[in-house]
């Protein structure tokens, strides 16, 4: 009995190696779909970790003010408010906005003094150069995403023109620069004191863009939030909001899923036409005879079973490698526009690159099975034929 | 003993293309005998040994091997069968071109828990015997016609079977190799095999005990 299996996998290896044509045809449509898929699921997840530290680093609540149901700066007094509220730890301001060098527009943010030793809340790790301290108010000392350096081409010492909505030149100078290219928190990040920054956005006197909640880690955030419901005008964004936000820019809405999907179908198509093309023909004759000789359905879909595992795993194993290449070390051209496209990023960005294991699976269900079953069915079908009908329908 | 009772076959049944190939044919062939069916072309022949051969369903009929009917049988049943007791030569000869002809002639052997390499000397006997000696490592697709037909005739004996279906197998081969298969057929059934064959070669149905002649999908 075991003879028999030996015997019928030797036939599949020696199918695999025979039939050039029809190996080549899957291995090549078959690299194509896994490689493609792969940079782009690895990229998501990249993207969604991204996300998930981002917000991790953002505080635990922001609130916002209101007016006409648009968000407005706030105005300081609002901070004795709220960190009245009970549960609350620290409230610091917070002032930013967009700033634009060519054509690029980037995130500049202005911290509260108070809050640059706060332990939470703030990505301090540094490529080079210094974070910003008190000392730095007023001064222009500004801190920046690798991103920038790497697309403005400066480094600390050097100092950049910005133009504010005014359309007017303020000069600032870079003491330091964030470590993380891949960062999507950080790597469009300008971050100045906090008078640079109400100065650059010319806000009135006493205002403010939102204001950093941070809770007593022993409450929950959420009920801290709640009992912000009294004060009129405000809105409270809390850490769900925010990530749920991300995923929707990186998730469906932003066109990945899309893309996904379309290079998913895309991908299954290929492998059935070319099963179709190249593959049922020649097989059909192929099993006839087997079937003559006394090759039962079951070893024929054994057969057949065994060259799609064997074909399927190592294409699409290849094919997660290039995949995982493409977008870690070249950042995938061609794909990055679309990856990147929603995401208000530059396509200098890099993309970040997540490997889950949940991914390598998926990816391997997406093609391993249209492969077998687009294999193993046309084989079944053509085994349950009469073998002289389908020897003699392939050959006509 | 093979006992064929009023067997018919229609293609395309109820199609406007409908085909009798086969009407209420009924036959037997015996033990160690050599049968020939003979008739024009398109008078049935390859159906029949195909519906013989339980590679092709009738539509309707008997078939019975020693006594017991074999269509009522499952589909493993009869392929199982096939694998222990057929050898087929196919008119269209039906090698796979990719092979060579040595792994064509061991192809009917990876079903079954025989190792294949271990009949690969007795294959290349036969090879030498009928000529084809020095083919056998070649890719079918390179050989001429009748060395395909002899590798073909290889294939069917690898297994040493009791029932051979030949479907014309002389066509292609020139008069020597004829010659030479008459005399393997016959030492066959001296050995106890049974073999049915179609033919349009007045020496091979000379050699058979009995010759069925067909016209138009009935016995005549
Ligand atoms: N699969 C099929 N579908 C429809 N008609 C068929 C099919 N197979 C055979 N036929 C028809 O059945 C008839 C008998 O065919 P068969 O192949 O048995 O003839 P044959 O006696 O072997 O002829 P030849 O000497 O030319 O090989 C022919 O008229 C043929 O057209
Ligand atoms: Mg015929």
């Amino acid at each position: 009995m075991l003879r028999k299996h030996r015997n019928l996998l030797d036939y599949s290896f020696d199918c695999l190696r025979r039939y050039r044509m029809r190996t080549a045809v899957i291995l090549v449509t078959f690299l194509v779909a896994t490689t493609m898929i792969s940079a782009v699921l690895f990229a998501k997840e990249g993207l969604e970790r991204e996300a998930e530290f981002s917000v991790e680093a953002a505080p635990d609540l922001t609130v916002q003010y209101l007016k006409g149901g648009r968000v407005e700066p706030i105005n300081t007094s609002y901070i004795d408010i709220i960190a009245g509220i009970p549960g609350v730890e620290k409230v610091l301001k917070r002032t930013w906005g967009y700033a634009g060098i060519g054509a690029y527009t980037f995130v500049v943010v202005g911290l509260d003094p108070e809050g640059l030793d706060h332990s939470r809340g703030v990505i301090t790790s540094l490529e080079e150069g210094r974070f910003l301290k008190p000392e730095d108010e007023g001064t222009g000392n500004i801190v920046i995403g690798k991103l920038i350096a790497y697309m403005l081409k400066v480094k600390v010492g050097d100092d950049i023109i910005l133009l504010s909505e005014s359309v007017e030149a303020n000069k600032f100078h870079v003491v330091g620069v964030f470590s993380d290219s891949s960062s999507i928190y950080t790597a469009d990040l300008i971050l100045m004191s906090f008078s640079d920054a109400n100065k650059f956005f010319s806000m009135p006197e006493g205002m403010v863009t939102d204001l950093c909640v941070y809770v007593d880690p022993a409450e929950d955030p959420a009920s801290v939030a709640s009992k912000m419901n009294s004060v009129s005008n405000i809105r409270v964004l809390d850490q769900d909001l925010l990530l749920r936000g991300y995923k929707a820019a990186y998730g469906a809405r932003g066109g990945i899923f899309t893309t996904l999907w379309t290079i998913l179908l895309v991908a299954i198509a290929m492998i059935a036409f070319s099963q179709a093309i190249v593959v049922g023909h020649e097989s059909k004759f192929e099993v006839g005879l087997l079937k003559t000789f006394g090759f039962s359905t079951l070893d024929i879909i054994e057969v057949r079973l065994v060259e799609s595992l064997v074909l399927g795993f190592f294409a699409a194993s290849l094919g997660m490698l290039i995949g995982y290449f493409y977008t870690a070390f070249f950042n995938a051209p061609g794909l990055v526009d679309i990856l990147l496209g929603w995401a208000y990023l530059p396509r200098e960005f890099r993309l970040p690159v997540y490997v889950s294991l949940q991914s390598v699976f998926s990816i391997y269900a997406v093609t391993v099975i249209p492969l077998l079953i687009t294999t193993v069915v046309p084989a079944w079908l053509n085994a349950i034929t009469d073998p002289e009908l389908a020897m003699r329908r392939a050959a006509a | 003993m093979i006992e064929v009772k009023n067997l018919t076959k229609i293609f395309n049944r109820g199609k406007f293309n409908e085909t009798a190939a086969l009407v209420d044919v009924s036959l037997k062939v015996r033990d160690r005998s050599i049968v020939a069916l003979t008739g024009p072309s398109g008078c049935g022949k390859t159906t029949l040994l195909s519906m013989m051969g339980l590679i092709l369903t009738p539509t309707s009929g008997e078939i019975l091997y020693d006594g017991e009917s074999v269509l009522r049988a499952s589909d493993y049943w009869r392929t199982q069968f096939r694998r222990q007791n057929f050898g087929f030569i196919f008119q269209h000869i039906n090698l796979l071109p990719q092979y060579t002809t040595l792994e064509n002639v061991l192809l009917p052997l990876y079903s079954s828990d025989l190792a294949p390499g271990e009949y690969e000397g007795k294959a290349r006997e036969w090879f030498s015997r009928l000529g084809i000696a020095d083919r056998a490592d070649h890719l079918v697709e390179q050989l001429s016609g009748g060395e395909q037909q002899r590798a073909a005739f290889v294939r069917a004996l690898i297994k040493d079977p009791m029932y051979i279906f030949a479907d014309e197998p002389t066509v292609f081969v020139d008069e020597e190799t004829s010659r030479l298969i008459y005399g393997i057929f016959s030492s066959l059934r001296d050995s106890g095999k049974t073999i049915v064959l179609s033919t349009h070669d007045p020496e091979l149905m000379k050699l058979a005990d009995e010759v069925f002649r067909f016209s138009k999908g009935r016995l005549c």
